[in-house]
């Protein structure tokens, strides 16, 4: 399993919706509205890294996302 | 389809359904303790059922359709299936099913005593205390004054909530309160919250699992605490018991049944917050013992005493409740740090020293712009600049770090 964090940066307008539509995806785990260099961190769960492109690529679709960033976790801890 | 809800959400409503069954668990009880006289046979006979039920739950639970299992599916996105358990949970297990049947014994013995439920059920929850006490000694996260003030808050409005007269206190009462029951209870917490964050085959602990290992270890020892009971008095209760249990197996059944479940939700909601918080979360059971109570003596079971005076106190004590378990609620803020390092530096050990500060939920490292992301939960962000981010910036290597603060959270249940 590979985990990745989506760093998102948003368009101004309303994002009640983009995250609506990013709720229903399935590879996501955890949507994180946060304040800061980034507007939304997305936690995704793929099986192959094939997978997380189709992910990354339907997340960058959504109406009112202006550029997202991934990075693979290699190694974690946590409690 | 998978729902996503949010974190803060799914905690309440695991605690908060745990609860409400352990309230409803509570009235059996007593209806159980006015037909079993002896709270030995009562312990042993709730565990031996408890085993059988757990077993024949988690087995159906285990059938799979279109290769997830109905337990996944239903309570427990993390069960795989019925399994032995594994060399690494044992010393855990052994630990907590000490802890459940210490609990268990005095649970009983106290319930036989008074007879009612709403009264027994809130002296149990002094565990928050000991809960707290024991984080600020052992866990990563040290309690804040908040959390403090509101576990206290939580206890006596449990004990107002509790004072009845004519059921008169008495000493030996008391000490199994405080010295057999909550120790008890606070062991079983705390063990069975460290067997839920343990990876099992690289896969989070599972709630089923957990449960039906903690039974029959339970079971176990309460066995060897009545044969050591029996070889000291030269009796022989233990025969007893199993005849018990055959006799009032539909009533402890169904209590194994609730217990069962009531346990799968607090289990997983553990695994989502701290100890003290979930148990905090955990005492409305109080609030939902009182209608139950008063189900039960509608049915001749004695119960809430009708004294208007009485009945106020009784009311300012779940205030209180209420109070402590909503500020424990709205006083979390979380946040990621991304941090970048210089080249030179050692990520490993950078990673370790990260982890090792206070309030370092999960550290990752990363491929991607920045090398570590952070998750933190504090209390105030003022204990999380202090504790946290001062902390990092004494970490040498560190180039630059990004507090994002998480104004709102969703996740898969």
């Amino acid at each position: 399993m590979i985990n990745a964090y989506i760093l998102l940066n948003m368009k101004p307008g309303d994002t009640d919706k983009p995250i609506a539509e990013m709720r229903k995806l399935k590879n996501v785990e955890k949507i994180s509205v946060v304040a800061g260099e980034y507007d939304i961190v997305v936690r995704v769960k793929v099986s192959s890294l094939d997978i997380l492109l189709k992910v990354t690529n339907k997340i960058q679709m959504i109406d009112g996302v202006e550029k997202t960033t991934t990075s693979i976790i290699e190694k974690e801890i946590a409690l | 389809m998978k729902i996503k809800i949010r974190r803060k959400y799914l905690f309440f409503t695991l605690a908060i359904s745990s609860a409400l069954i352990a309230a409803l668990i509570a009235g059996i009880d007593t209806i159980a303790t006015k037909e079993i006289s002896d709270p030995g046979v009562l312990t042993l006979s709730c565990f031996i059922l408890g085993v059988f039920v757990s077993f024949l739950i988690a087995s159906i639970l285990s059938i799979k359709i279109k290769g997830k299992t109905i337990g996944a599916m239903s309570i427990d996105p993390n069960f795989n299936g019925i399994r032995l358990f594994k060399k690494q949970e044992i010393i855990y297990l052994i630990i907590t099913g000490f802890g459940n049947a210490l609990f268990t014994l005095g649970y009983f013995y106290l319930l036989k005593d008074i007879g009612d439920a709403s009264v027994v059920l809130p002296f149990t929850q002094v565990t928050i205390l000991y809960l707290v006490i024991f984080e600020s000694i052992a866990e990563k996260d040290t309690p804040t004054l908040i959390e403090v003030q509101s576990a206290i808050i939580v206890t006596f409005g449990a004990i107002l909530g509790s004072i009845s007269l004519g059921n008169g206190l008495s000493p030996v009462n008391l000490a199994v309160v405080f010295f057999v029951i909550n120790p008890g209870w606070m062991i079983f917490t705390i063990y069975q919250r460290k067997l839920k964050l343990l990876k099992i085959d690289n896969k989070t602990n599972d709630a089923v699992n957990i449960r039906v290992w903690n039974v029959f270890f339970a079971m176990i020892i309460s066995i060897l605490f009545i044969l050591i009971i029996d070889l000291y008095n030269g009796t022989n209760s233990i025969i007893n018991c199993f005849k018990q249990t055959i006799n009032y197996a539909w009533i402890m059944g169904i209590i194994a049944f609730g217990t069962f479940f009531n346990f799968i939700f607090y289990i997983r909601a553990l695994g989502i917050g701290k100890a003290s918080v979930t148990q905090a979360v955990k005492s409305s059971v109080i609030i939902f013992s009182i209608p139950v109570t008063i189900v039960l003596s509608l049915f001749g079971y004695e119960g809430l005493g009708s004294d208007p005076i009485l009945l106020l106190i009784k009311f300012i004590g779940v205030v209180l409740i209420m109070l402590g378990i909503s500020t424990f609620a709205l006083t979390l803020t979380k946040a990621y740090i991304f941090i970048k390092i210089k080249p030179g530096y050692d990520l490993e050990e950078t990673m370790e020293k990260i982890w090792n500060i206070k309030g370092v939920n999960r550290v990752c490292a990363v491929a991607g712009p920045y090398d570590f992301m952070v998750k933190v939960r504090t209390r105030t962000l003022v204990k999380g600049y202090e504790r946290i981010l001062s902390k990092i910036q004494e970490i040498p290597g560190i180039k630059e770090y990004k507090w994002q603060s998480v104004l709102k959270e969703w996740e898969d249940i």
